[in-house]
């Protein structure tokens, strides 16, 4: 199902937790735990929906899901890993954001294969980031610590990424978005 | 038909409003637990762990007449060793640069501070909020200092003819923890005998 929704505008909400919540490894690796939950049972849910439902109730219904999802993901967080939560502020909420983002750009039901090399991808490159700048920044380089460290961190490694392999770089959250 | 998609939808906000409340419900008491746990961890931080066998935070000390000259001291613990008091555990409030500040001072028997801790403040991002860091070394330099080793004169800045220096770019914050600190210290001085024999009874 194409949508007219903008997905590129979409892509950046996501890019934000990518910034944002990739400070350390650990940091890094409990937002791929909580994106990959949030998104499979997100679309798990959605699949039986999206056979009974037209296009604009199926987003409706989509928005529903991903908030209910990710406020009781939020939750399960807070109560059980206070320090985590806190750390990551509101990221793990933004969560929802990259639900609908999948939702979204994978449209019609089933298509498990594609989601899992998706989340693959999405889960390599938050790792990558994470370990990258909790090295440098222990490494006493400030502006690896910072979002805007982060950003030009992400540019390079994306770089290096498509320099390795031209043909199958691991999908981007840009290249996602735009297919 | 054409009710059918309104229908699930509306189902579906039920259901899913439903789960989150009660998730909700569900987590409530655990979060609360967990808050106030850490925010025990973060009192009881300014304490070496070998010096208190108690629970401090459960043995609240009398606290008359809280508002001092600079500050106001908000709560009070004793801690002990061994049925000996060993310490005691002062919050004070007083006004910093861009708001209050919430400073936890512990202060051993003798009247030294042992260690203080900025628990909330809103100064000055990179100048005075340094003084929330964890192991500032400008808050450590008033550890082992007293009443008694550091004479009234000497509780300024040294631009203030005093002893201590001042956190760069950050006087008002500096002035005010200083006078905050010689509150306490006059306050544990005033009340010590009572709280520390309290301490000691059974």
């Amino acid at each position: 199902m194409k949508s007219p929704v903008n997905r590129s505008s979409l892509a950046v909400l996501s890019l934000a937790p990518l910034l944002g919540a990739s400070q350390t490894l650990l940091h890094a690796a409990t937002m791929t735990a909580l994106s990959v939950v949030a998104i499979v049972v997100h679309r798990a849910l959605m699949t039986p929906l999206r056979r009974q439902l037209d296009a604009s109730c199926a987003m409706i219904a989509s928005v529903l899901l991903a908030a209910a999802v990710v406020t009781c993901q939020t939750l399960t967080l807070h109560a059980w890993a206070l320090e985590l939560r806190q750390a990551l502020g509101i990221y793990p909420e933004l969560i929802a954001v990259s639900c609908l983002l999948v939702e979204q750009s994978l449209g019609s039901p089933g298509q498990w294969r594609r989601l899992a090399l998706l989340l693959a991808g999405y889960g390599a490159l938050f790792l990558l980031l994470g370990a990258c700048r909790e090295l440098l920044a222990s490494g006493s380089l400030q502006l690896a610590n910072l979002a805007p460290g982060a950003l030009l961190l992400l540019g390079l490694l994306l770089a290096l990424t498509k320099r390795a392999c031209p043909k199958q770089a691991a999908p981007t959250v840009k290249e996602t978005a735009d297919r | 038909m054409n009710v059918r998609g309104p229908l699930v939808v509306g189902l579906l906000t039920l259901i899913s409003a439903g789960a989150s409340i009660a998730w909700q419900h569900y987590c409530a008491p655990l979060i609360a637990a967990a808050e106030e746990d850490q925010q025990a961890r973060a009192w009881l931080a300014v304490l070496p762990e070998a010096s208190y066998d108690n629970q401090p935070l459960q043995q609240p000390i009398a606290l008359p007449d809280p508002d001092l000259a600079h500050s106001r001291i908000q709560a009070g613990y004793l801690a002990s060793l061994h049925g000996r008091s060993s310490a005691v555990l002062l919050l004070s409030r007083f006004p910093g640069y861009a708001g209050p500040v919430d400073l936890l001072i512990a202060i051993d028997r003798d009247g030294r501070v042992i260690a203080s801790r900025v628990l909330q403040q809103q100064e000055t991002l990179g100048l005075g909020a340094r003084i929330a860091e964890p192991g500032n070394t400008w808050l450590q330099g008033f550890n082992g200092h007293g009443q008694g080793n550091t004479p009234d004169s000497a509780w300024a800045l040294k631009r203030d003819n005093g002893q201590f220096d001042q956190l760069a770019g950050a006087s008002v914050t500096s002035r005010a923890v200083i006078h905050a600190i010689q509150d306490a210290l006059r306050y544990f001085d005033q009340h010590a005998p009572q709280w520390l024999n309290e301490g000691t009874a059974p």
